[in-house]
C-alpha cells in the first residue's frame, strides 16, 4: 500500500480513538497495520481482541468505523492535506529526529509551516502566562538574540513568555516553532492571532492532536514533553513556584535536556521559579551569550544584558522613578512610598501627572488600571 | 342634587387633579363610581357608606352615582374615599356649598369613620396650588406633607366627623379638647392652635420645611475624615461630585469602596429646596415619606443588592412604581459588586443614565419618573481582587478578562471615572490623621459647580459630565503646548477617539476644582488617570 494510503488510516484512528490515543495505536502498529486495524474495527472484532483498559477506546473506534466507509478516510485526509497541514508519523525521516530519541514521543504528528530544521541547534524559551515586565523584555531580548544567532526558538505560543519569546524570534529573522496543545488549525490563545499568522508563514505550529481539536487543560501537560523533546535546551525566563513551566522543566530533565534558568530576585514569585531551579542545579544564565557559549556557538559581544543609565530627569520625577519597580505598583502605594522615603507630600493630581510625563518619556508604562511600572530598558 | 369636589391623583411623580362629582337622585337605590375606578376606588363605596353610617350621616334609598373627571384616565389609590364622601353629602345638601370651592379633599376612610394617609400627598397639593387650590383637608398623618407647599391653608383631620365640623364651621370640637385640628399655613410663627403634643411635632416638621434653612449634606455622623489614607479615592470622588460624573471604583474586598461610597453625599452640594421637594415628592409617591415623617432633607444614597431585578431598579408594575434609581434622584446610586448584577438588570440602565429620567409606558399612559442620580459602582478587579498586582494575583487573565466584560459596556461607557480603591494597609489604619472633613471637600465642589453653572448659564447643560462631544470641543479647548501634550499621550498611553472626550470633561472638572480657567496639563494628566483602561473594558 501506497505511504499517504496509510496514513490516512492512522490519522482516522487518531481522530477515532480520542484523545491520549497516541500511545496505544503505538502499541497496536506493533502487531497489525493501520488498515487491518481499520478492518477489524469495522467488523467490530477490535474490541474482543483487546483487553483491559483499552477496550473502551477499542469500542470508540468500533463506533467511528461503523459510520464512515474507506472511501471517506482517503477523502478526509485528502482535503486535510489540501489545507496546508502535514502528518508525520515517527517512521519517516521528516519526523523531528530529537523528539523521536524520546521514549514517550508521538507517533504522529500534525504541522502547518515547517518543522524545525535537523541540523540546527533548538532552545525552548517557556515561562510564566502572566509575567512582568522584566520577564518581557528578558525573553524578548534573548529569543531575538538566539534566533539572530541562528537557533531555533520553540514555545507553546501560550500568552506571557511563550509568545512574547516566539513573537521576538520571528522579529530577529529567525526561525520558532508553537507547539499547540489543540489542532494545529485551531489558534489558542485567540489574543496571539497575530503571531500564529506568522508563525505559519515564516516558522511552524505543530501537535500531536488531529486539527479541530479544542483547547483542554488535559491536553497542555502532555504537550510540554513535546516541547522539550524538540529542542536541545529549555530556557525558563519566569516562573512561579507551581507552574506549568516547571512542568516542561521536568519532562526535559527526564529526556535529558540541559536547563538554563534566569535568576530574578528572591522576593519577586515570579522568580521563585527560576530560582529554584537554580538551587537544583540549572544553568545560570545572565546573558543570551552564555547560553550561545554553552550550545558551542559563537556569538557577538553585544549580547549582553546591561541596563541603560537612569536619564536626567528633573527632580520629582527621577525619585518617583526611581520607586517604580517593574512589578506594577499602584499610584496610591506609590505617593505613600514616595511621602515615606522623601519625607515630602505629595497631592494626588501631582503625582498622576508625574506619572504621565514618564509615561509619555518611555521610562514608565500603565499596566491594567492605575498601576505603574518601570519599563524594562535594556 | 349634584356636588362637585375637588380631589387629586397621582401618575409618576405628577399629579392631575380629578373632579369627584356626585348625583343623588330618586330611582331605584344604588351607589356605583365610575370614571375608569381601579378596584381599591371602586371599594371605596363600601367604605364611604359603613363610615357614614358610622358617624351619623345615613344614606337614603336614592340612586347615587359618581364620577371621576377626567373620565378617560385610570384611577388607582383609596384618597378618593374622603372626596367621595363629602361628595355625597354636599350633594345630600348636608354640607354648605361655600366651603367646598377650592378646597381639596384627599383620605382613606377607615369603617369607624377615621381618616388614614394615603401616599403621593406631596406632589397632589403641590400640584392643586398651583391650579389656585387655596386650601386641603388632609388625613393628620398627611398633614405635616401637605404644610410643606406654600400658599395653601392645610387641615389634618383624624375622622370623618372633624372634616364634617371644619366645613360646617362649627367647630366646637376644636374649641373643647384641641386634639384633632392643627392648621398650618404660611407665615403663621405661633403654633398655639396645636395643642396636642403630636399636633406640636407636626407642626414643627412643617415649619422646618417652610423656613428651609438648607438641606443636610449627608447624614452627619458620615464624614470623609473619616476614611484614612486612600487619598486617590477620596480625590476622584471629590472630582466625580464636582462635575457629576458617574464613578467606578475598582478593589479588593475591604479597601473602602462602600465606606467612599456613603459619604458621597457628604461633599454634594446640600439639596435646594427645590430639589427637597422633588426628592420628597418620589419617596411621597413610593410611600416612603411617611414614614420619616419629615421632608428628605440629605441627599439619598441608594445601595440595592445586587439580586435586584430590572423593574425593582428602574420602576414598573401594572401601576408603575417608582424604582430605585427614582428614590436616588438627586442623590447617590450605588451598585457594589457590578459585575455580579445581572447583564439585562445593569443595559436597563442605560435609559435613566441617558435621559435622567424613566419613562414607563402603560395603556393608561406614560408614567415618568425623574431619576437624576450619580452612579457609583464598585468592583473587584478580578475573582481573586488583587488584578493587575502580579505578585498577588492568582486569576489567568482569561479569567480577569471574563470577569470584566461581564459589565455591559454602554454602562461602562457613561462612566466618566474610573479609580482603584488599594487594600487598606498598616499605615492607613493607625497613627495616620483622617486628613480633611466633608464640608471642606464640600465646599471646592460648590466653588466649582458655581464655576460651571456660570459658565453654562444660557445653555441646557449643568455640569461638565453633561457635555456632549461637539460642546466638549467648544467648551474644553485646549492650548497648543496641551494640544501637543494629549498628542504625545494618545500614542504612548493608546488613547481611544471615544475615551478622548471623556478625559476632556474630567480634566474640565479638574481644572474647575482648580479654579483655572484654561485646562493645564496637570488637569489632563489627572483626567487620563481616571481613564478605563483595556484591561477594564
Amino acid at each position: 500500500m501506497r505511504r499517504e494510503e496509510e496514513k490516512a488510516y492512522i490519522h482516522w484512528m487518531y481522530q477515532a480513538a480520542g484523545m491520549g490515543g497516541g500511545k496505544f495505536l503505538g502499541i497496536l502498529r506493533k502487531t497489525w497495520t493501520p488498515e487491518e486495524i481499520y478492518k477489524m474495527a469495522a467488523e467490530g472484532k477490535l474490541e474482543e481482541k483487546l483487553a483491559g483498559k483499552y477496550q473502551k477506546k477499542a469500542a470508540r473506534m468500533e463506533a467511528a468505523a461503523s459510520s464512515g466507509g474507506v472511501c471517506d478516510i482517503q477523502e478526509a485526509y485528502r482535503e486535510m492535506t489540501d489545507r496546508g497541514i502535514a502528518f508525520v508519523t515517527a517512521e519517516e525521516p521528516e519526523y523531528p529526529q530529537k523528539l523521536a530519541a524520546v521514549p514517550d514521543a508521538p507517533y504522529g504528528l500534525y504541522y502547518v509551516g515547517r518543522l524545525p530544521e535537523k541540523g540546527k541547534k533548538s532552545i525552548a524559551v517557556i515561562g510564566a502566562r502572566s509575567c512582568s515586565e522584566y520577564g518581557r523584555a528578558m525573553a524578548r531580548q534573548f529569543a531575538a538574540a538566539l534566533a539572530a544567532a541562528g537557533v531555533q526558538v520553540v514555545s507553546g505560543m501560550a500568552r506571557g513568555i511563550d509568545g512574547i519569546g516566539q513573537q521576538a524570534a520571528l522579529d530577529a529573522g529567525g526561525y520558532s516553532l508553537g507547539v499547540l496543545g489543540c489542532g494545529v488549525d485551531v489558534c489558542y490563545p485567540p489574543e496571539n492571532n497575530r503571531l500564529y499568522g506568522q508563525l505559519i508563514e515564516k516558522g511552524g505550529i505543530c501537535s500531536e492532536y488531529p486539527p479541530g481539536t479544542a483547547p483542554r487543560a488535559m491536553l497542555f501537560p502532555p504537550r510540554n514533553r513535546v516541547i522539550s523533546g524538540l529542542c536541545d535546551g529549555v530556557l525558563v525566563i519566569e516562573a512561579k513556584e507551581r507552574s506549568g513551566t516547571l512542568i516542561t522543566v521536568d519532562m526535559a530533565l527526564e529526556q535529558g535536556r540541559e536547563v538554563y534558568a534566569l535568576p530574578g530576585r528572591v522576593t519577586d514569585p515570579l522568580s521563585r521559579g527560576c530560582n529554584g531551579l537554580i538551587k537544583q542545579g540549572a544553568a545560570l544564565v545572565e546573558t543570551p551569550g552564555e547560553l550561545l557559549r554553552s550550545l558551542h556557538m559563537e556569538c557577538e559581544e553585544r549580547t549582553t544584558c546591561r541596563q541603560t543609565e537612569l536619564p536626567v530627569l528633573d527632580g520629582v520625577q527621577e525619585r518617583l522613578l526611581r520607586l517604580l519597580d517593574f512589578q506594577p505598583a499602584s499610584a496610591e502605594t506609590l505617593r505613600q512610598a514616595y511621602m515615606d522615603s522623601y519625607g515630602a507630600y505629595m497631592a494626588v493630581p501631582e503625582i498622576y501627572h508625574v506619572l504621565l510625563q514618564l509615561c509619555a518619556m518611555d521610562y514608565a508604562g500603565q499596566a491594567g488600571g492605575n498601576y505603574y511600572f518601570r519599563k524594562g530598558k535594556y | 342634587m349634584f356636588s362637585t369636589i375637588t380631589s387629586g391623583a397621582v401618575y409618576g411623580i405628577k399629579s392631575c387633579p380629578i373632579q369627584v362629582e356626585v348625583d343623588v337622585s330618586q330611582g331605584l337605590p344604588c351607589f356605583q363610581i365610575v370614571g375608569l375606578p381601579g378596584s381599591e376606588v371602586r371599594e371605596a363605596r363600601e367604605r364611604v357608606k359603613v363610615a357614614l353610617k358610622n358617624v351619623g350621616v345615613g344614606l337614603p334609598p336614592a340612586c347615587i352615582n359618581v364620577n371621576l373627571s377626567p373620565a378617560d384616565i385610570p384611577k388607582s389609590g383609596t384618597m378618593f374615599d374622603l372626596p367621595v364622601a363629602v361628595g355625597i353629602m354636599a350633594a345630600l345638601s348636608k354640607l354648605p356649598p361655600e366651603p367646598l370651592k377650592n378646597t381639596l379633599f384627599i383620605g382613606e376612610l377607615g369603617l369607624s369613620g377615621e381618616l388614614k394617609p394615603v401616599k403621593g400627598v406631596l406632589p397632589i397639593v403641590r400640584e392643586a396650588a398651583r391650579g389656585g387650590v387655596k386650601r386641603c383637608i388632609v388625613p393628620r398623618g398627611n398633614l405635616w406633607e401637605s404644610a410643606l407647599v406654600e400658599d395653601v391653608e392645610s387641615i389634618g383631620v383624624s375622622d370623618m366627623r372633624e372634616a364634617i365640623e371644619i366645613l360646617k364651621g362649627t367647630g366646637e370640637r376644636r374649641k373643647e379638647s384641641g386634639a384633632g385640628i392643627c392648621k398650618v399655613s404660611v407665615g403663621e410663627t405661633a403654633c398655639g392652635e396645636a395643642s396636642s403634643g403630636q399636633g406640636n411635632e407636626e407642626y414643627r416638621h412643617g415649619r422646618e420645611g417652610m423656613e428651609w434653612s438648607g438641606g443636610e449634606p449627608g447624614r452627619s455622623r458620615e464624614d470623609f475624615a473619616d476614611i484614612s489614607g486612600q487619598d486617590g479615592l477620596k480625590r476622584a470622588a471629590e472630582v466625580c461630585a464636582a462635575g457629576f460624573h458617574h464613578l467606578l471604583v475598582v478593589g479588593a474586598p475591604g479597601s473602602g469602596k462602600t465606606m467612599l461610597a456613603r459619604r458621597i453625599p457628604s461633599v454634594l452640594p446640600p439639596l435646594t429646596l427645590e430639589e427637597s421637594m422633588e426628592v420628597s415628592s418620589v419617596y411621597s409617591v413610593s410611600g416612603l415619606l411617611q414614614s420619616t415623617g419629615r421632608l428628605k432633607t440629605e441627599r439619598p444614597f441608594l445601595n440595592p443588592h445586587h439580586t435586584i431585578t430590572g423593574q425593582a431598579l428602574v420602576g414598573g408594575g401594572r401601576i408603575p412604581k417608582p424604582g430605585i434609581v427614582s428614590l436616588a434622584h438627586r442623590g447617590i446610586l450605588f451598585l457594589d459588586e457590578l459585575p455580579e448584577f445581572k447583564r439585562e438588570t445593569l443595559d436597563i440602565l442605560r435609559q435613566p443614565l441617558e435621559d435622567r429620567e424613566v419613562q414607563i409606558a402603560r395603556s393608561s399612559g406614560a408614567y415618568v419618573y425623574p431619576a437624576d442620580f450619580m452612579l457609583v459602582g464598585a468592583m473587584n478587579p478580578c475573582p481573586c481582587g488583587y488584578y493587575p498586582d502580579m505578585s498577588r494575583c492568582r486569576c489567568t487573565p482569561g479569567e480577569v478578562r471574563r470577569y470584566l466584560r461581564r459589565v455591559s459596556g454602554p454602562i461602562l461607557d457613561r462612566i466618566d471615572v474610573c479609580v482603584e480603591a488599594r487594600p487598606v494597609g498598616f499605615g492607613d489604619i493607625a497613627g495616620r490623621p483622617g486628613g480633611e472633613s466633608s464640608s471642606q471637600v464640600r465646599a471646592r465642589v460648590m466653588a466649582a459647580r458655581k464655576i460651571q453653572t456660570e459658565r453654562y448659564a444660557g445653555t441646557d447643560i449643568r455640569f461638565n459630565a453633561d457635555l456632549k462631544a461637539a460642546q466638549v470641543e467648544r467648551f474644553c479647548s485646549l492650548g497648543a503646548e496641551e494640544r501637543r501634550f494629549m498628542e504625545r499621550m494618545f500614542t504612548s498611553m493608546k488613547l481611544t477617539a471615544r475615551g478622548y472626550h471623556r478625559i476632556l470633561k474630567v480634566a474640565r472638572t479638574a481644572a474647575d476644582l482648580a479654579g483655572a480657567e484654561k485646562i493645564g496639563e496637570e488637569h489632563l494628566a489627572e483626567a487620563i488617570c481616571y481613564r478605563r483602561t483595556e484591561v477594564f473594558g
